[in-house]
């Protein structure tokens, strides 16, 4: 495919409101993934792997971590004399000092769309773990000769149904019924807000939506379209996961212990990328007793963690334990320290021989910098 | 172009034969250290921390996988509107060119380079060490004295310094004499290899240098006993921090398993003062409920099912179930299968150590006589089975069940 011809947008505040204290001091896009990612680094990456290498992503609010993540994009290599990244917050927008919805947000990017001269624009959500065929979506998108394109999947719904699509396909592929989730509970085949759309019928359905007054882009976009426009799916086959609360982004981070997920997420061919923080290779001292984690470079750990995720810096001093927790970066875990089913934001510093236990169904949450 | 006020120029052309397999495809400076850095690293991030914005790196000896490596500079920030990383290799003018014959003429063959950015003083470092160093505080104490050479030297004992090149000083730390590996040394005072010049005396005595046909063109053998013996000032600036030339396979093992020495201060993350290097863009580490890690350092995309102690692991090493690493080092995408021993030996990029083989043998139980590190070149597979003693340096496949 001709460089170019393939545009994206980002939304980087999707679930923003559902996600508690985790988007208390950023967007959920900036929110910490992974042992050492950030979660809009799964939407960039997939981006820039399927050969796009112009990309707007679109924020309203709490963007400042965002900002100082990506940057000027050099970490996917989006640091471009044609195209690159763009970061779009709010403009042109309706007596409001931000976006009230994504149709609203689009408008603001509508010159950003047409500068691009690209062909199709690549919509996604910032909220989505996975390593996605795009290019191969790409591919079948004009193959079909289709004005939209939707990956799915083949899964749980997430727990936000009431606001997923759930679709109907042909044998073609061709979608013959989209329509809100009316029941979260059984597998079905449902969007996850990945959408590929030929440039002239986005602008035509901005506008027509923008005149209408409807804010709600899968309403004013997408339900009950599939008679008007050629709106195919493209299944997403492999691990798949919609981070929209904090149940879902505990159970994400814990799904990463298992051989199969790292193996769809960590697809050599298509690389997750992320911003480099230059640290050590993690130091295992004499004490520590590990099993079953995820960690990343620059920790320092000599006491016992278990089934657990550790973040770039953490340390973990002898007589500490860790189980079943999310360790964001730079955090410390004093000795005699005991955590289970915690999750610790950013630079958390817990003291000697204090004991911080959750539940499997709700882990124990600490906000960013707090000292206990 | 705006005036530049000292350039840095990285002797990297080096073949580094004494590490034998280690250096049959890459330059020493391009050799792996410390988990996911490469030698070059150090220097180049010296210099980026230092604030010396402009880097020649003179490369010679299989420059291919360093060139790639250093690429824009990016990584050390020397990524430059004006200044930054260049890549400088020996060329060919209207008469002809050379190869750089010492490392003084790799210099005077890129005068034109340095006089680009017309510096009053010229820093010269080389490939070869592990060390965290401000040059700035260098290069003020070379101002202050108003020396034409200033050289960075670290007290070593007496019987080392019969190793080293040797800078015999007067009370104020004026150098009257320079010896290479001296017999009896008079003094423990030994040259790092690392180099300020006040420019214009560093081109005059390179013409100079350059005009002598009996001259090697070589700095610790002909530049600085030129400049000594003309009478010019040259000081000694004393350094008191981790140093390690990395020169031999033992000495690369030591420096790579002293960042695992509570008692050596080189800690390569510290805010103020990072060694930066390529990032690979793996995921992270993955320790498994079978594993066992102590003692050792382990970096992005390793998978560790087995045993790991007191060992480095470079970026994407797998050691499975079963297996076995101590007092290693184990080099990138290497693979120790399962129930293969690896101990006492470094294992180069790309490896595959086959189920049950055993590479290296620990001192304590073969004795020290002809006892070494072993060493298995990069690419090759170590059959299953196959048993590899102390001391070895492994430059093809070894096959299933074969003792060596």
């Amino acid at each position: 495919m001709k460089a170019g011809n393939v545009s994206a947008i980002v939304f980087a505040n999707t679930s923003d409101e559902r996600m508690g204290d985790l988007t208390a001091v950023r967007s959920s896009a900036s929110l910490p993934f992974g042992a050492r990612y950030r979660l809009i680094d799964f939407a960039l990456s997939n981006l820039v792997n399927a050969g796009i290498s112009n990309v707007g992503v679109i924020t309203k609010e709490n963007y400042r971590s965002l900002m100082d993540h990506i940057g000027s994009g050099i970490y996917w290599d989006l640091d471009r004399k044609n195209g690159g990244l763009h970061i779009l917050p709010p403009f042109n927008i309706r007596n409001a000092i931000k976006y009230s919805g994504y149709v609203d947000a689009l408008n603001g990017a509508k010159n950003y769309i047409l500068r691009s001269k690209s062909d199709y624009i690549v919509i996604c959500d910032a909220n989505v773990v996975a390593n996605i065929e795009l290019e191969a979506a790409l591919e079948a998108h004009i193959e079909n000769s289709a004005d939209i394109t939707l990956l799915w999947h083949k899964g749980n719904v997430p727990s936000n149904y009431s606001d997923t699509m759930v679709l109907k396909l042909d044998k073609e592929q061709r979608i013959n019924e989209l329509s809100f989730c009316e029941d979260g509970s059984a597998e079905q085949n449902h969007e996850f807000g990945f959408y590929i759309i030929n440039t002239d019928v986005l602008i035509n359905m901005i506008d027509l939506a923008y005149q209408n007054g409807l804010s709600d882009l899968k309403l004013a976009f997408f339900v009950d379209k599939v008679k008007k426009f050629r709106i195919f799916g493209f299944e997403h086959k492999g691990y798949l996961s919609v981070i929209d609360n904090e149940k879902s982004y505990y159970n994400a981070n814990m799904d990463l212990l298992k051989a199969d997920t790292r193996a769809f997420l960590f697809n050599k061919e298509r690389p997750i990328l992320t911003k480099t923080r230059d640290d050590m290779p993690t130091r295992y001292g004499t004490h520590a007793v590990v099993s079953n984690c995820a960690i990343g470079d620059g920790c320092i750990i000599d006491g016992t963690v278990k089934n657990s995720i550790l973040f770039r810096g953490v340390k973990v001093e002898k007589g500490a334990v860790v189980e079943n927790s999310i360790i964001m970066q730079s955090g410390v875990i004093s000795k005699g320290a005991n955590l289970n089913f915690a999750i610790l934001d950013k630079n958390v510093t817990v003291g000697e021989d204090k004991v911080l236990c959750g539940t499997v169904d709700s882990a124990l949450m600490i906000g960013k910098g707090k000292k206990l | 172009m705006k005036r530049k006020k000292c350039v840095a120029m990285l002797l990297a052309g080096g073949q580094g034969s004494r590490l034998g397999v280690l250096t049959s495809k890459i330059a020493k400076p391009a050799v792996p250290y410390g988990g996911k850095y490469r030698i070059i690293d150090f220097p180049l991030s010296n210099c980026a921390n230092s604030g010396i914005d402009t880097v020649g790196v003179l490369t010679q000896y299989k420059p291919l996988e360093l060139n790639d490596y250093i690429a824009s500079g990016k990584t050390w920030d020397l990524d430059r509107m004006n200044g930054g990383v260049h890549i400088l290799p020996p060329y060919q003018g209207q008469k002809g060119g050379d190869w750089y014959k010492g490392t003084a003429n790799a210099i005077y063959q890129n005068l034109a380079f340095i006089e680009r950015y017309n510096p009053e003083y010229v820093l010269v470092l080389s490939g070869d060490h592990i060390y965290k160093m401000d040059y700035s505080k260098m290069l003020k104490a070379h101002i202050d004295s108003g020396a034409a050479c200033t050289i960075s030297v670290l007290e070593v004992s007496l019987e080392e310094a019969t190793r080293f090149g040797i800078m015999n000083v007067n009370d104020d730390d004026s150098i009257y004499e320079f010896e290479e590996k001296p017999k009896q040394p008079k003094s423990n005072l030994a040259s790092m290899g690392i180099y300020i010049f006040t420019f214009e005396k560093l081109r005059k005595y390179l013409i100079e240098d350059n005009d002598n046909p009996n001259s090697s063109n070589d700095f610790g053998k002909d530049v600085i006993p030129l400049m000594l013996s003309s009478g010019e000032k040259m000081m000694v600036y004393r350094f008191n921090d981790y140093w390690k030339d990395v020169g031999t396979v033992e000495s690369l093992w030591d420096a790579n398993l002293d960042l695992l020495n509570p008692k050596i201060d080189l800690n390569l993350s510290d805010s103020n003062w990072k060694i930066y290097s390529k990032s690979m863009g793996l995921p992270p580490q993955y320790l498994s409920p079978t594993s066992k890690v102590e003692n050792s350092l382990i970096t992005d995309g390793c998978e560790i099912d087995g045993k790991v102690d007191y060992s480095i692991l470079f970026e994407n090493v797998t050691v499975e179930e079963g297996a076995s690493v101590e007092y290693s080092l184990v080099m990138p995408n290497t693979v120790v299968k399962k129930g293969a021993h690896v101990q006492y030996a470094i294992i180069a990029e790309n490896c595959t150590v086959g189920e049950n083989a055993e590479v290296g043998a620990d001192p304590a139980v073969v004795g020290n006589d002809g006892w070494g590190i072993t060493v298995v070149g990069d690419s090759l597979t170590v059959g299953a089975g196959a048993i590899i003693g102390a001391n070895n340096m492994i430059t093809k496949d070894v096959k299933e069940g074969e003792k060596i």
